[in-house]
C-alpha cells in the first residue's frame, strides 16, 4: 500500500527532471512534525561517522538504531568512514551530480564543517524543524559557533566533550601543562601524540597554543598577527619536549589507535584525547589496565563541541531529521552518558529535564574529571590548519 | 588472429582503463595544474620541487622499493631455482604462493602485531624489541615487502623453470662451465627478461602503495603515497593541488621507467632468440 502511494510522487519527480531526490529544506519547512514523521516511517538512513571507537559503535547499534527502529520504524545504519574521506566522497558525488547520495546523517565538526559548508555539500538550515532542538537543547554560544565557523542552523549539537589524558601505573600524574612536559622529560619515552593530521595530535598542540598564550582571551579569536610573533614558541616548546618522547620524537603515532594500542602494551606510559571519560569502557573491556587514570589538566583543558549534519544529496531528508531530532532527546542523550558505552557529555539544557531524567544524568556522570571552571574554548579552525601545515616542518623534520 | 578481432576482444579491457584509470588520471592532471591564476600553470609544480618533504618522500620510496623489489628478486630467484622439482608437487606450491593471498594491509598489521617493541614477540622472549617496525629506516616496510613479493617473484618464475630445457645446463657443465656461469649462460637468457619485468612491477607497485608504509612507517620522510593522502586532505584541500601534482610525477616516471625497461627486454629477447 505504502509503495503505491509513493508512486504518483516518484513519478512527479521524474517528470520535474533537475529537482532533487530529497525533499528540499525550503519545501520541508512548510511540513509539520507530524507530517515529517508520517514521511519517515519505513524509510532507510544511514550515517556517516567515524568508526573508531567501540563505545560510541556499541552506542549507536545497540541505543539508537533499536529505538529508531521501534519509535518510528526506520532502518538505522551506521557507515564508519573518517570525515575528510566522507567529504572527500561528497564532493565527488557533488561533481558528478549525484542527487541520491550514499548517506543521510554526518557526524561532523570544526575544520571538517568549514570544508563541508564552504563547498555546497550541506542540506541547508535545518535546526529550526527540530522540536528537540527548542525544547531541550542548551541556549549555549556552541550552537551558534563552532570554531569560529558560523553555524546557520547547518548542524546541531551532539555532544560535548573534554580533552583528557590517562596514565598508567603512575600515582601523581601531571595535573598542568607545566607538570606534564616535566613529567615527560622525567620519563623518557613514556608520552607521545598522535601526527597532527589527526585531530586528538592537533588538540594537543592547540593544548600548547593555550599555554603559550596563558590568557583564553588572547586567542579567543584567530590572530595572524599574534600567532606570527608567538608561533615560535610554541613550536619550541614542542621541540624542548621531543627528545624525551616515545622514539625520542622521532616518529608518532599516525592514530589516536594507534597510540591506545601502544598504551594498552605497555609501550607508552599514557594516552590522551577529546572525552574525559572515554577510557572507563576500555577499561571495562580489559583493554587498558585496571590502574588507569584519567585526569584533565587543571591548567586548562579544551571543551569541544560536536555536531550531527545532512548531507546535500539525502535521499531521505524527512527522516534524517527524525532521527536526528532522536539523537537530541533526553533518553538518547542520558543513555550516551553511560560509562559502559559512550559516556560523554551532553548538550541538554538542565532546566528542561525531569527530576527523574536529572537524577539519572548524576547517577552517570559521578565525579566530575573536568571542572567547568578549566575548561578551555575551542580555538578557531584556522589554528588546526596552522599546525597541520607546519608542525612537520618545525618540529618534526631534522 | 587478425589484429582487428583482437582489439574487439580487447575493447572492454581498454574501455574499463580508459574509463576509470583514464578519467583519474585526467582529473589529477587537471587538478595539478592551475589554471586563470596570477601564476603560471605549473606553480604547483614548482612549489613541489621546492618542498623538502617532497624530496624526503621520493628519496625513500625509491630506496625502499629499489631495496624491496631487488631482495625479493634474489630470493625468488635462488628458491625457485633450488626447488624448482619439489614445486612441481602442487601442496608445496601452493604453500611458497600463500603469503600472496593475505592482503597488503593485513601483513602490515600482522607485522606490527607480531614485531612492535611491546607486540608478541616481545612478551613471548620477554623482552622489548628494537623498533625496527616504525623506524626511519623503513625495516619493518621493507621486511613486509619482501615477505609479500618473494610468493610472487616465484609465481612469475617457476613456469619459466620448468620449461626449461636442462640438457642446455648438463652440457654446459660437462664442458667445464662453473656453477655462476651454467647460470649465466643456461638460465638468464630465459629468466631474465621474466626477472626484470617482475622487479619492475614490484618496484612501481611499492613506489605507488599507500598500506605498509602507512602502517608502518614513520612521520618524517613520509613515503610519496602517504604524503599524498596527507596533502589531500589537509587543510581545507588547499594542499590538493601539490598532491596530484606528486601522484602526476610518480605516474609518468613510472611509465618511462616500464618503457625503458620493456623495450630493454625486447631487444634481449630478439638477440637471444636470433
Amino acid at each position: 500500500m505504502k509503495r503505491w502511494s509513493l508512486l504518483p510522487a516518484v513519478l512527479l519527480l521524474g517528470a520535474c527532471g533537475n529537482s532533487e531526490s530529497g525533499t528540499s529544506a525550503e519545501a520541508l519547512e512548510e511540513l509539520s512534525w507530524e507530517e515529517i514523521t508520517a514521511e519517515a516511517e519505513g524509510s532507510e538512513v544511514r550515517m556517516y561517522m567515524w568508526g573508531g571507537d567501540e563505545g560510541v559503535n556499541a552506542y549507536m547499534d545497540d541505543v539508537i538504531a533499536p529505538a529508531v527502529e521501534e519509535e518510528y520504524g526506520i532502518d538505522f545504519e551506521r557507515i564508519p568512514m573518517d570525515a575528510p574521506e566522507f567529504l572527500s566522497r561528497l564532493m565527488t558525488e557533488r561533481e558528478a551530480g549525484s542527487t541520491d547520495g550514499s548517506a543521510d546523517i554526518l557526524w561532523i565538526n570544526g575544520e571538517n564543517f568549514r570544508n563541508a559548508k564552504e563547498n555546497d555539500l550541506l542540506y541547508g538550515s535545518f535546526a529550526d524543524m527540530l522540536p528537540n532542538m527548542e525544547e531541550h537543547v542548551a541556549d549555549a554560544p556552541f550552537v551558534e559557533n563552532d570554531m569560529g565557523i558560523d553555524v546557520d542552523g547547518m548542524e546541531v549539537p551532539w555532544g560535548n566533550v573534554q580533552y583528557a589524558f590517562q596514565f598508567r601505573g603512575e600515582d601523581n600524574p601531571p595535573e598542568t601543562m607545566e607538570e606534564l612536559l616535566a613529567w615527560a622529560e622525567e620519563n623518557p619515552g613514556a608520552f607521545t601524540y598522535p601526527d597532527v593530521q589527526n585531530d586528538t595530535g592537533n588538540g594537543f598542540v592547540r593544548h600548547v597554543i593555550h599555554y603559550v598564550a596563558g590568557d583564553p582571551e588572547t586567542v579567543s579569536e584567530f590572530d595572524e598577527a599574534w600567532i606570527e610573533e608567538n608561533g615560535g614558541d610554541v613550536w619550541d616548546v614542542l621541540r624542548t619536549l621531543a627528545p624525551s618522547l616515545w622514539r625520542e620524537g622521532e616518529t608518532y603515532p599516525n592514530s589516536l589507535e594507534q597510540q591506545d594500542q601502544m598504551f594498552a602494551d605497555g609501550e607508552v606510559q599514557a594516552t590522551l584525547g577529546f572525552n574525559e571519560y572515554r577510557a572507563q569502557s576500555l577499561i571495562d573491556q580489559g583493554v587498558f589496565p585496571e590502574e588507569t587514570e584519567t585526569v584533565g589538566l587543571s591548567s586548562g583543558s579544551i571543551s569541544s563541541t560536536h555536531y550531527v549534519s545532512m548531507p546535500f544529496n539525502t535521499g531521505n531528508p524527512e527522516a534524517a531529521l527524525v532521527v536526528i531530532n532522536h539523537l537530541l532527546s533526553p533518553e538518547a542523550q542520558i543513555e550516551k552518558l553511560n560509562p559502559e558505552r559512550w559516556g560523554e557529555g551532553h548538550i541538554l539544557d538542565p532546566e528542561t529535564l525531569s527530576e527523574e531524567q536529572r537524577e539519572q544524568v548524576e547517577a552517570y556522570v559521578g565525579e566530575e574529571i573536568v571542572p567547568a571552571e578549566d575548561a578551555l574554548p575551542e580555538l578557531d579552525a584556522r589554528y588546526v590548519d596552522w599546525i597541520q601545515e607546519n608542525w612537520e616542518e618545525e618540529v618534526v623534520q631534522p | 588472429m587478425s589484429s582487428r578481432s583482437a582489439w574487439l576482444l580487447l575493447a572492454p579491457l581498454l574501455l574499463f582503463m580508459m574509463l576509470f584509470v583514464g578519467q583519474g588520471m585526467f582529473r589529477a592532471v587537471q587538478e595539478s595544474l592551475a589554471f586563470g591564476g596570477a601564476e603560471g600553470m605549473l606553480v604547483h609544480y614548482e612549489t613541489l620541487f621546492a618542498s623538502r618533504s617532497f624530496w624526503a618522500a621520493a628519496g625513500v620510496s625509491v630506496y625502499v622499493a629499489l631495496v624491496s623489489s631487488i631482495v625479493s628478486l634474489v630470493i625468488g630467484l635462488v628458491i625457485t631455482r633450488t626447488f624448482v622439482r619439489v614445486f612441481a608437487v602442487d601442496t608445496w606450491k601452493l604453500a611458497a604462493w600463500f603469503p600472496m593471498l593475505i592482503p597488503h594491509f593485513v601483513a602490515a598489521y600482522l607485522v606490527l602485531l607480531f614485531f612492535a617493541p611491546a607486540g608478541w614477540a616481545a612478551s613471548v622472549l620477554g623482552t622489548m624489541l628494537p623498533p625496527f617496525v616504525q623506524s626511519s629506516a623503513y625495516t619493518g616496510v621493507i621486511l613486509t615487502y619482501i615477505w609479500k613479493e618473494v610468493p610472487f617473484v616465484i609465481l612469475m618464475l617457476l613456469p619459466v623453470y620448468q620449461e626449461l630445457d636442462w640438457r642446455m645446463a648438463e652440457v654446459s657443465r660437462s664442458l667445464g662451465a662453473g656453477r655462476f656461469q651454467t647460470f649465466r649462460h643456461a638460465e638468464w637468457p630465459h629468466a631474465g627478461p621474466v626477472a626484470v619485468e617482475t622487479a619492475l612491477i614490484m618496484f612501481i607497485f611499492i613506489l605507488g602503495a599507500f598500506e605498509i608504509p602507512g602502517l608502518l612507517g614513520v612521520t618524517y620522510p613520509a613515503m610519496l603515497p602517504v604524503l599524498a593522502f596527507d596533502w589531500f586532505y589537509q587543510s581545507g584541500w588547499s594542499e590538493r593541488p601539490l598532491a596530484q601534482a606528486m601522484m602526476v610525477l610518480v605516474t609518468a616516471v613510472s611509465l618511462v621507467l616500464a618503457a625503458l625497461v620493456l623495450s630493454w627486454v625486447r631487444r634481449g629477447r630478439r638477440r637471444s632468440y636470433a
